[in-house]
């Protein structure tokens, strides 16, 4: 167990990127795009085959609005990555990557995740 | 293995007191084969194929055509849960793979969508095939350290962009253990040279290699595929499930 630890954390401090998706294309995404978005966890689904999450982002005139990552990583591989699911549950701060969809500029595809001590999970090159 | 080293003993036992040759325990011993065992936790490492693509005959080559005009690589069955199946499965997707190993047959468990299969020795009284499948139907025999396992009765995988296959898609695979150096350690590989020939979709055999590495210190974990289309569904039909979960908990 303890070397599985280990293991994890050298994965998460290291930010192993893997290919999150393999199993198809990003071509609905604009990929070129990496798109910054510091706010809180509304909701989260740790599942497979994609993760899902929505940020609620303040904007700079007070109002709110909520970023939805329709999909990520695969949970599986995410947590072995080292996420721990509490640090990104509804409620926790973080900073996100995204991709908006070609055809819906309102989806992302969740590209990396930073947590607020610097630890960074990346599924997509970032 | 060990159910089988146990096996034997109990027979050498039974046969040393039955008042037999004392020379026939020794025998049957000495002739029970020891095979490489490929059980534990394994995960992908690396895939090669040759030819990198694969000429298909004229009436896949047609399908191809037709296909490309109408889906799109995010048409996508894996996101539909759809199983990849044989011999997609043996390079697949990064997740683990745990293999168990009995003298009369082979259990796989892919991680990635939950695939299933099982490999037959055919010096075991393989059952007979029922019906077609992702994974086909397995039979192997051992040519030395070298499990050969040939798999048939598998069910068309009609993605012409992802190695399609038909009813008629034949594979032979030659299974052996490597052990190779990783960062000043001896780690065990699992080498899978794979033949697949598919008469009706390609003109010649493809030849792929993929490579499992030996991971005990991963935990297999459950990949459970179904729930996004599940919540689509909850959608399109404008259902909320009950949330258990923000229930109080009379106990702390």
């Amino acid at each position: 167990m303890k070397k599985l630890l280990t293991g994890l954390l050298v994965a998460a401090l290291t930010a192993v990127a893997i290919p999150a998706a393999a199993h198809h294309s990003f071509a609905i995404y604009d990929m070129t795009q990496n798109i910054e978005f510091d706010g809180v966890v509304e909701t989260l689904k740790m599942r497979n085959p994609h993760m899902a999450m929505t940020l609620t982002v303040t904007n700079p005139d007070g109002t709110k609005k909520t970023i939805n990552f329709v999909e990520g990583a695969p949970a599986n591989m995410i947590v072995r990555m080292g996420l721990n699911p509490a640090d990104v549950a509804p409620g926790k701060p973080i900073k996100a990557f995204g991709a908006p969809r070609k055809d819906d500029p309102n989806a992302y595809f969740l590209k990396a995740i930073v947590l607020p001590d610097g630890r960074r999970y990346v599924s997509v090159g970032n | 293995m060990l159910k089988s080293v146990s096996t034997t003993a109990l027979a050498a036992v039974l046969i040393g007191l039955c008042g037999c040759d004392s020379a026939a325990p020794e025998a049957a011993v000495a002739a029970a084969p020891q095979h490489p065992d490929f059980s534990g936790i394994w995960f992908p490492a690396g895939r090669q194929q040759d030819p990198r693509n694969p000429e298909f005959t004229p009436g896949a080559a047609a399908a191809a055509a037709e296909y490309e005009k109408a889906f799109t690589l995010d048409d996508d069955p894996g996101r539909y849960c759809q199983w990849p199946g044989m011999p997609r499965a043996v390079w697949g997707a990064p997740f683990t793979v745990e293999i168990q190993q009995r003298p009369q047959d082979f259990t796989l468990y892919w991680e990635g969508y939950g695939m299933y299969r099982k490999i037959f020795m055919a010096d075991s009284a393989p059952p007979v095939p029922v019906l077609p499948s992702a994974m086909g139907y397995s039979v192997a025999h051992w040519e030395g350290d070298t499990l050969v396992v040939e798999t048939s009765n598998l069910k068309q995988y009609p993605y012409m962009n992802r190695q399609a296959t038909s009813d008629a898609a034949h594979v032979v695979e030659r299974i052996r253990l490597e052990e190779r150096e990783v960062d000043g350690q001896k780690t065990k590989f699992i080498v899978n040279e794979l033949v697949l020939t598919d008469p009706k979709v390609y003109t010649g055999p493809i030849k792929i290699t993929g490579t499992l590495r030996h991971r005990p210190d991963l935990q297999p974990l459950e990949y459970t595929c179904t729930d996004a289309l599940w919540d689509e569904y909850l959608n399109e039909r404008g259902l909320t499930l009950p949330d258990l979960d923000a229930l109080p908990n009379p106990q702390g």
